[in-house]
């Protein structure tokens, strides 16, 4: 949650800024429709620049996993048994011996990083499972709960959108208002209500959620209520202002009707500050999942991550991590493309 | 011992079941074992001969019994799978971590069983004698145990697994046996003898934990370590049908079975067909799930639903035994280094309404910082030395020389304030209610001039180690499950170079007390055992290095659908053995493992 | 590509935005709107002075001690005598959260202060410092955005313990990069614009241009973000207490007693849902007074 709201509240930047969608005096350049060659160039760079992301995330989860006080082959030690107390260098000397961690700080991120490259990630120290493996049995459910949550919250936004934006002044204050609200809600707050209401009070939905679909519903809402917060106001602002524009008139001229008008010419304007949001929301969703999963006893990889993070399982953590950050960059490339369909200024510009 | 990392982790003690409605809490606690004076072995030490130990194993059937009989009727009803709700998910099925021994007693048998009283009846072990010299255990096997791999469980096999718990397999069992353990001996196929190298009087106690539960050798040879964790092969009452991590574990019956412990209610096979143990952290959505019949059974009941939970379910509520929630206070460095001033602090507080308050009512006050009621051999004298006594508290401080006074109120001495920093695992060993027991000392504790400052840690902080040297804390929280009083030789054995104890964490260093504890495990009677180690409760509440907290306890409710669940007594974990579902309709509608494909996320 | 990304869309929303208008004279905003204060900022206004009032004198606000606990009375509900009932302690909890402003506002306002002046320095640097500049700082923004910040936040209060400031720094920590990435697109699009294109071709020193006409011109319109990010912040800070990172007990900090109401939910509502209002109340009430300070700084240019 913690990660989430932050990042979610961050991507708002298109919103408040005022201004015809018509590139004004000030924007970077025409963009031309690149060639094949320069397109090429592109998508080289966009994989190097994706893969220097996911190298420094796996980098810097190394440094702090490593760095963070605390004695490692202790840590692990002191789970085993579930003691709290000091240990010997007799009694750590094999766990220090099979995990190298007396090994230089450098030796052990060379043979890090060059696990990495063959592809393998390592042993959790703590499951004795391949990392792949932890991560491979509990994406799914993540990766449903996530792209759930993302859906939810752009249907929830758009709907909203068009239906309230610009109408009757106290219709478009109070559902912006509600908007509001929604991107300030703490999200365990919202869960644990939700849970009460929906499924300890009312038995809709079960108390367990499982990976089960019934059981998607709540946890889903949880995180998409206040994204969907934000993504209406962030398209709100930018939905209002293309209702002023010359365009807009001009197609009321040809005699379209109110919401063609709005579905067709202005959502399209409005979806941008969405689309860029998104792409920043996703790696926060991963970690905001960690709540849904806690509160719903949904299994996924935000539970790991916290359980691998307190137990200073590396191998675990760095794959996390590292599946996030890719999870991110490919939500990315995706998100480009999506402007290339919906920027219209891009197209034109063609 | 193990101190479970979990919040709420449960440990052994004597049942308290309360088939709900009729029985208040406080007088059950009344069963404690305060009287009862015998360690395990009360049966077998004093006669060499002994065995069997006929006569505890009628008394226990009899009160397991009686905990389980409860909605039961002459045949237990066949097939199910029942649905169980944990609190905290195992790394292993098997391993040193008590969350570990719950899953592992469903999985592997044990040599002997505990029961209530402290005593031990036959399990895999038919009967014992000790030697003269109490160093060798000679131990009858069973004849017609196998393991689920179709091995043997013979003396060469128990030889095997003690060397494996000893030599790294299990930390936990390392932390009892270590130090005593000297060697094991194949007698003959059946028969085993363990070697001590000194006496020790709770041996048959110690190795009823699962901690000490007999994995196929063939399989720990043989297995990768991702294989023996996820699915060790034992001849216990269940296999490991799947795991599906953060989800739940799959247990599935073992037809085979036969040899269960002589305290269980039934021998042959589970009754039900299995048991589907769900992973439900949240407090809120584990008794929730319970009481929208999505759960059979939970465990951990949260202090706030426990009222509810004995009026509408078959409510169990076991004390631990060993070293219940207490505070440890830093007898190196810092204000405690003062005896009259852990002694005030002793004093400063009204403990009891504390705990009454904090908890609803439904947990028990325990006044002694070294073992908790339940604990053969505690002594409920010397636990009741410090009563709340504000006057006292202010006189101790004012005759050590603490009698200037900050703005706060808080006392000084010489400029210093009689400030400590108090630091326990929130939420991963102290659960939020014990949060709240210690918030509430705190506020009386400034009565007395105490200016105390709470510092939660995190696991990562309490299991590297952050906060175990005299320089970190002024005093720390927590608790440690034994069977057995032999606790306070792990807490209160002095450290030393050659054999530091990070175990001490009042870093207490007393060689009277040491001694006496030392000459208590190695009694020659159970009595003496009792009466040595009365004394070094005498000797340690004189010093207070430790302030009694509350009682840690384990608890399971179980719907009116399922029947014949029970906690045993070493540890606290729920037994599924005895279990079965009390309508043919439960039964029937329960979700059997037909409907979920197992191997589907295997690779 | 996240890298791409950054010159790709971030000039792409961005300019369609910003600061392009305010050199203009057009506003969208309508030109009665900011003469007339609606009811919601008066509502909003009157609320912010209560916190104020509650963070600097609490004592005005609620007379009883927030740590006085009554073990004969935990979990009592709202009532005359305790408005927002009582918690496991038997405290009282509307003295906890009167008493709790001044801390929850403190990471709000802190971790935001925090989270923007990084933005600012490293958002202006990578906008006007040159390619170089850019492509590291780009690159580093987007690593943290593809990072769980968590860990960042876990390291920091492993090392100092959790307390007010260590949250402060923490959470502004974990919120820095999106501002950033705000400000150097902000940045990026003024500094081409007319106005500071001419203040440079006047000769004018590039800080006295980048003091009076780039951040100003760059950091308006992202006035009501930032005040969302007070609100955010504080839910951050809960957040980080129920993964066991909050401010220690028995402090009142909202997020802390977010944390502490969970397990009650059922036995004690008001323990969880009244601070929980309590920080949306707040959260609102500074996003819409950001709005209408924005707005008003619009119509007045």
């Amino acid at each position: 949650m913690t990660v989430t709201t932050d990042r979610v509240s961050l991507p708002e930047p298109p919103s408040p800024a005022p201004g015809p969608p018509a590139p004004g005096p000030t924007a970077p350049g025409p963009r031309a429709r690149p060639s094949a060659t320069a397109l090429a160039v592109r998508i080289g760079r966009k994989l190097a620049g994706a893969a220097i992301v996911v190298w420094a995330a796996a980098t810097i989860t190394f440094l702090i996993q490593t760095l963070l006080p605390g004695d490692r082959a202790t840590l692990l030690l002191n789970q085993q048994t579930g003691q709290v107390q000091e240990r010997t260098p007799e009694e750590l000397a094999p766990i220090n011996e099979m995990f190298g961690f007396d090994d230089p700080l450098l030796i052990q991120y060379l043979d890090f990083i060059g696990g990495l490259l063959r592809g393998d990630l390592g042993i959790s120290y703590t499951l004795y499972q391949p990392v792949t493996t932890v991560i491979g049995d509990q994406i799914a459910p993540t990766v449903v709960l996530t792209f759930t949550a993302l859906a939810v919250a752009w249907a929830l936004a758009l709907v909203l959108l068009v239906l309230t934006a610009r109408r009757t002044p106290w219709v478009s204050r109070l559902f912006s208002g509600l908007e509001a609200a929604a991107a300030a809600l703490p999200q365990y707050w919202l869960g644990i209500i939700l849970l009460v209401v929906f499924a300890l009070w009312l038995g809709i939905f079960p108390v367990v959620s499982g990976s089960g679909t019934a059981g998607l519903v709540l946890p889903a809402l949880t995180l998409g209520i206040p994204l969907a917060g934000f993504l209406a106001q962030v398209m709100r602002t930018e939905f209002e202002r293309s209702l002023d524009e010359p365009f807009v008139l001009t197609a009321r001229a040809r005699g379209l009707s109110d919401s063609g008008v709005r579905i067709r010419h202005v959502l399209r304007h409005a979806l941008l500050p969405g689309l860029s949001l998104t792409g920043w929301a996703v790696g926060a969703q991963f970690s905001a999942a960690v709540i849904a999963e806690n509160v719903f006893a949904r299994p996924g990889l935000g539970r790991v991550l916290v359980t691998a993070v307190n137990g200073r399982d590396l191998p675990v953590v760095c794959g996390v991590v590292m599946l996030v950050a890719v999870i991110y960059v490919i939500t990315n490339l995706v998100v480009d493309a999506a402007y290339l369909l919906v920027d219209p200024r891009l197209k034109e510009s063609a | 011992m193990s101190t479970p990392p979990s919040p709420s982790a449960p440990e052994s003690g004597p049942a308290v079941n309360t088939r709900a409605r009729r029985r208040p809490v406080g007088p059950a606690f009344g069963l404690t074992l305060a009287a009862v004076s015998a360690l395990a072995l009360t049966a077998c030490t004093g006669t060499p001969t002994a065995g069997n130990a006929a006569d505890p194993a009628a008394d226990t059937a009899a009160l397991t019994g009686a905990s389980a009989a409860a909605g039961s009727s002459a045949s237990p009803l066949r097939g199910g799978v029942i649905e169980y709700g944990h609190l905290q998910e195992p790394n292993c099925i098997y391993g040193g971590w008590i969350q570990e021994n719950f899953t592992a007693r469903q999985v592997l048998d044990n040599l002997v069983s505990a029961t209530e009283d402290g005593s031990v009846v036959p399990w895999i072990a038919t009967s014992w004698e000790i030697s003269e010299d109490q160093k060798i255990w000679t131990l009858q096997l069973r004849e017609d145990v196998t393991f689920t791999d179709g091995t043997v469980l013979d003396a060469a096999a128990v030889a095997y697994n003690f060397d494996y718990w000893l030599d790294g397999g299990n930390g936990t069992a390392a932390a009892h046996l270590g130090g005593f353990y000297d060697h094991s001996e194949v007698v003959d196929e059946h028969t085993v003898q363990i070697h001590l190298s000194a006496p020790f009087a709770p041996f048959l106690s110690t190795i009823s934990q699962s901690y000490f539960g007999l994995q196929s050798p063939t399989a720990l040879q043989t297995r990768t370590d991702e294989e023996n964790c996820t699915e060790p092969i034992g001849s216990g009452p269940f296999t490991v049908r799947d795991w599906r991590r953060g989800e739940y574990i799959e247990f599935e019956r073992n037809e085979e079975y036969d040899w269960a412990p002589e305290n269980a209610r039934h021998q042959g096979p589970a009754h039900v067909a299995g048991i589907r143990w769900n992973i439900v952290p949240d407090n809120t959505s584990r008794y929730g799930s319970l009481l929208a019949g999505e759960m059979d059974a939970i465990g951990e009941v949260p202090a706030v639903n426990i009222a509810q939970a004995r009026q509408e379910f078959e409510f169990t509520q076991y004390i631990t035994p060993g070293r219940p929630v207490v505070m440890n206070l830093n007898t190196q460095q810092g204000i405690f280094t003062e005896q009259p001033v852990r002694q005030a602090l002793s004093f400063a507080t009204d403990r009891e309404a504390n705990v009454e308050s904090a908890f609803l009512g439904t947990v028990p006050f325990e006044p002694s910082g070294y073992l908790s009621q339940t604990t053969p051999g505690y002594d409920e004298n010397a636990a009741t030395e410090y009563p709340f006594d504000l006057d006292r508290a202010d006189a101790l401080l004012d005759e050590a020389g603490w009698t200037g006074r900050d703005a706060d109120g808080t006392r000084t001495k010489d400029g210093q304030r009689l400030t400590a920093k108090v630091v326990y695992g929130l939420n991963s060993i102290i659960t939020p209610d014990g949060n709240t027991v210690i918030q509430n000392f705190q506020e009386q504790a400034r009565a007395a001039g105490f200016d105390l400052v709470l510092r939660p840690g995190t696991p990562s902080e309490f299991f590297g180690g952050a906060f175990s040297t005299p320089d970190s804390y002024d005093a720390q929280v927590g608790y440690w499950t034994s069977p057995h009083a032999g606790i306070l030789n792990i807490n209160y054995r002095p450290s030393t170079e050659d054999a530091p104890n990070g175990a001490n964490t009042t870093f207490l260093d007393n060689a009277e007390v040491f001694e006496t504890i030392q000459s208590a495990l190695q009694a020659p009677t159970p009595q003496l055992v009792t009466e040595r180690f009365s004394a070094a409760q005498y000797q340690l509440s004189e010093l207070a290095p430790a302030i009694g907290l509350y009682a840690q306890t384990n608890t399971l409710a179980v719907s009116g659908e399922a029947t014949g669940i029970w906690l045993e007594p070493a540890q606290g974990g729920p037994v599924f053995h005895d279990a079965a579902f009390t309508s043919e309709a439960a039964r029937d509608a329960s979700e059997g493992f037909a409907s979920r494909t197992p191997a589907e996320n295997e690779d | 590509m996240s890298t791409s990304t950054a010159p790709l869309h971030d000039a792409g929303p961005v300019t369609s935005a910003g600061p392009v208008t305010s050199a203009g004279p057009g506003t969208s905003v309508g030109p009665g709107a900011f003469r007339r204060v609606p009811v919601t900022v008066w509502i909003a206004g009157v609320f912010a002075a209560l916190l104020v009032l509650a963070s600097f004198a609490p004592s005005l606000l609620a007379t009883a001690d927030p740590r006085a606990i009554n073990l004969a009375e935990p979990l009592a509900p709202p009532s005359l005598q305790h408005w927002f009932g009582t918690d496991q302690s038997g405290r009282d909890l509307y003295s906890r959260i009167v008493h709790g402003t001044g801390q929850s506002l403190l990471i709000g306002l802190g971790a935001t202060g925090v989270g923007v002046g990084l933005a600012v320095v490293f958002g202006s640097w990578a906008a006007l410092g040159g390619r170089w500049a850019d492509a590291v700082i780009g690159r580093a923004i987007e690593v943290l955005f593809a990072f769980p910040i968590l860990l960042l936040a876990m390291v920091f209060i492993a090392v100092y313990g959790p307390s007010v400031p260590t949250l402060v720094f923490a959470v502004g920590l974990g919120i820095a990069p999106g501002y950033a990435r705000m400000v150097r697109a902000q940045v990026m699009s003024v500094h081409r614009s007319g106005y500071v294109q001419a203040a440079r071709a006047l000769g004018h020193h590039p800080a006295r241009i980048l003091g009076q006409h780039v951040l100003p011109n760059a950091l308006r319109p992202l006035l009501a973000v930032l005040t969302l990010g007070i609100g955010q912040s504080i839910v951050w800070a809960s957040g980080l207490a129920f993964l066991g990172f909050g401010v220690a007990p028995p402090a009142p900090e909202w997020g802390a007693l977010l944390e502490a109401g969970r397990p009650y939910i059922t036995a004690a509502w008001w323990l969880e849902i009244i601070p929980g209002l309590a920080v949306l109340a707040t959260a609102l009430t500074a996003t819409s007074l950001g709005k209408y300070v924005e707005s008003t700084l619009e119509g007045d240019r």
